[in-house]
């Protein structure tokens, strides 16, 4: 039997547990009606923290970095009730238990099944606090995850619009939906600035990704990054490409582009693809070396036929 | 980018952060439950269990309010194994997710949707979709989705929303050949497939005991035993044009592996060693290399394993100028790249 309270005072002078802190800081921080300084969380949490000032602030801004790291939503006021005014700090129940978000049995299983399953790059201990669960099962793939995209998918979600640099530019954009793709992340959504659709990378983003308030339309369904190939992706017009593929090599070129093309009596077959990446273009025709022809537009040919003649000029290698 | 990996429920020793993270689930779970077995509190919350014992008779044990009379203190009951707490108002309700880890959680649900709906195979776990679709409605819901359908219906107009605002394409494979592999896999049988080899440019029809399905950098890989070359090989499943499962039981004792790149390269003599400039380093990640060493300005210099020519051509040729040959071993023609590029522009100067 270890609940014996009259056992549970302890000495002052015995140095608290970090863990012990740590959950007595989340305690004093629910436990008061308004907003609490440093100090005053000091005085309160009895022999947690040092009497001497500088160690422990240090000590403090570190259990608050720490608490934060898991995710425990500690808000930062500023106390007008001292001259000079201080900072004072609370969690609100909305905050921390607000959602009541309740998983059934049966949910949570699949959940942790799901994150088993599937790695996402910084997943943190949230399904722990939830319940857990129980068992692994090997992983399939992995995701990888930060938080401008959780801002975005959040902000689909939501029906909210966004600002971010991209390319060098500030963009404003309804995120309609977010799409895992031969290994990137895509953003569809609605290009406020420019009245379009558009398709982004989502690792080309820089900088934070903002709020800017509620989406203006309707969100739409977009262009599905799973249809399209290598040479469709991009935010320029497409170019009607034509392209011939010999005959041995035929039915795989079709296979890759997801078109039938028109076949000539020779077996041979041109393909006419929408191309917005001519990079991406030019590795896919490489992959057929000799045994493809560039044959339209004239210009990007000729772009092709300078690329070729660098490299043969180019001696080794 | 690399993906979270978990540590061993056994060995591993937690950090007071990561028990921290756990007991704020563990504490209003048991709360709930009105009383837990130790062993289920540990297997449940991959806490080892002299470690939790520890943390909740001399570490709750002694949290609270103030002033820390007894009456504002937590109370931790153990008997027989069995936890019981109370008085833990603080912590009686679950900390909610965070909208960040609320979004992390849905990525990898929604991926999993995926794989379960039109009759994906999931082995044991078939029957995960209708719960799966229940979580995601809520965990959408409390990232405050304002979708409701027409009916107002707000369940059913949820379900639609998640699928609608993010979907996970692991790998481009048809879904039959990815069911004909669970299966295999599931019922430990071999398959023969019919297999384009890009390095060799040729299609080849083998035997493979299979042992693992994996995604990588968005595709499909078949990792197992191919009685072609007896050896493990790794196979994109794009690449895979026909497919039987066989009768024959599959070979049990195959290593596991998780890369798809690694396995496939001892057996290979030729190399060449290229600088890649930043924009073509993707290269090194993508095909086979022996070893690489990132430069502070972005570019890296890899050994590539060469298993023909015409892969090789093929590289150097989509690279052009953003690739340098530092080294080569085995007998490799130095003068490949400008020798393909003539055979290549052949074609243009009729």
């Amino acid at each position: 039997m270890l609940n014996e309270k009259a056992g549970k005072f302890r000495g002052v002078a015995m140095a608290m547990h970090k863990l012990e802190r740590l959950l007595n800081l989340i305690a004093a921080l629910r436990n008061t009606s308004q907003p609490l300084s440093a100090r005053e969380l000091r005085q309160r949490i009895a022999g947690a923290y040092s009497d001497d000032d500088l160690a422990f602030r240090r000590m403090f801004e570190r259990d608050k970095a720490d608490l934060r790291a898991i995710g425990v939503p500690i808000e930062m006021t500023t106390l007008y009730r001292f001259d000079p005014p201080v900072d004072g700090y609370s969690i609100s129940d909305a905050d921390y238990a607000g959602r009541d978000l309740r998983f059934d049995p049966d949910e949570l299983a699949v959940l942790h099944l799901a994150t088993n399953l599937v790695r996402v790059e910084g997943a943190g201990e949230g399904l722990a606090r939830l319940g857990g669960g129980v068992g692994t099962v090997e992983a399939v793939g992995e995701l990888p995850f930060d938080e401008a995209l959780s801002k975005l998918v959040a902000a689909a979600i939501r029906h909210r619009s966004v600002t971010f640099a991209y390319r060098d530019k500030q963009l404003l954009v309804e995120p309609w939906r977010l799409s895992f793709h031969r290994g990137y992340w895509y953003l569809i959504g609605w290009d406020a600035q420019n009245g379009s659709e558009h398709l982004y990378r989502v690792d080309r983003i820089t900088g934070e990704v903002a709020d800017a308030g509620a989406a203006t339309r309707p969100a739409g369904s977009g262009v599905d990054p799973s249809s399209l190939k290598p040479w469709e992706f991009g935010d320029s017009e497409p170019v009607e490409v034509r392209l011939l593929v010999d005959a041995d090599q035929a039915a795989w070129a079709c296979h890759r582009a997801g078109v039938h093309g028109e076949r000539r009596p020779d077996g041979s077959v041109v393909l006419k693809l929408a191309v917005r990446d001519s990079a991406a273009l030019r590795a896919f025709v490489l992959e057929f070396l000799e045994h493809a022809e560039l044959l339209e537009p004239q210009w990007l040919r000729d772009e092709f036929v300078a690329w070729l003649e660098a490299l043969a000029d180019s001696g080794t290698l | 980018m690399t993906a979270a990996n978990t540590a061993s429920p056994a060995t591993a020793r937690l950090t007071v952060t990561e028990r921290m993270a756990r007991l704020l689930g563990a504490i209003p779970w048991i709360v709930e439950q009105g009383g837990a077995s130790l062993d289920e509190l540990a297997a449940r919350f991959d806490y080892p269990v002299e470690q939790l014992l520890q943390d909740l008779t001399q570490r709750v044990f002694f949290v609270g309010v103030h002033p820390f009379t007894p009456d504002t203190l937590i109370e931790v009951e153990i008997t027989d194994g069995v936890v019981d707490i109370r008085y833990a108002d603080w912590f009686s309700q679950p900390m909610q997710l965070s909208s960040e880890e609320a979004t992390r959680l849905l990525a990898a649900g929604r991926t999993v949707l995926e794989m379960t709906q039109d009759g994906s195979n999931l082995g044991s776990h078939s029957d995960a979709a209708e719960p799966l679709v229940r979580a995601l409605t809520k965990l959408s819901l409390s990232l405050g989705s304002d979708n409701t359908d027409s009916s107002g219906n707000a369940d059913s107009g949820n379900v639609a929303t998640i699928v609608d605002k993010i979907d996970v394409c692991l790998g481009h494979a048809s879904r039959d050949t990815l069911n004909d592999l669970r299966s295999a896999l599931s019922k430990q049988r071999a398959v023969t497939i019919d297999y384009y080899s890009q390095t060799r440019n040729v299609m080849t029809r083998r035997t493979v005991d299979p042992a693992q399905l994996f995604s990588s950098e968005g595709a499909w890989y078949l990792y197992g035993w191919c009685r072609h070359v007896d050896a493990e090989r790794v196979f994109r499943v794009d690449r895979i044009r026909d497919l039987e499962v066989l009768d024959e039981a599959a070979k049990a004792d195959i290593a596991p592996s998780r890369t798809p790149t690694t396995v496939s390269l001892d057996d290979v003599d030729r190399s060449v060693t290229l600088r890649l400039s930043p924009e073509v380093a993707w290269a090194a990640d993508y095909y086979p290399v022996r070893q690489q060493a990132v430069d502070d300005d972005g570019s890296v210099e890899a050994e590539f394993a060469v298993a023909s020519e015409s892969w090789l051509a093929r590289l150097l040729l989509q690279l052009g100028p953003h690739a340098e040959l530092i080294d080569s071993q085995g007998n490799i023609d130095t003068d490949l790249r400008a020798s393909a590029a003539a055979q290549v522009l052949s074609r243009y100067s009729q």
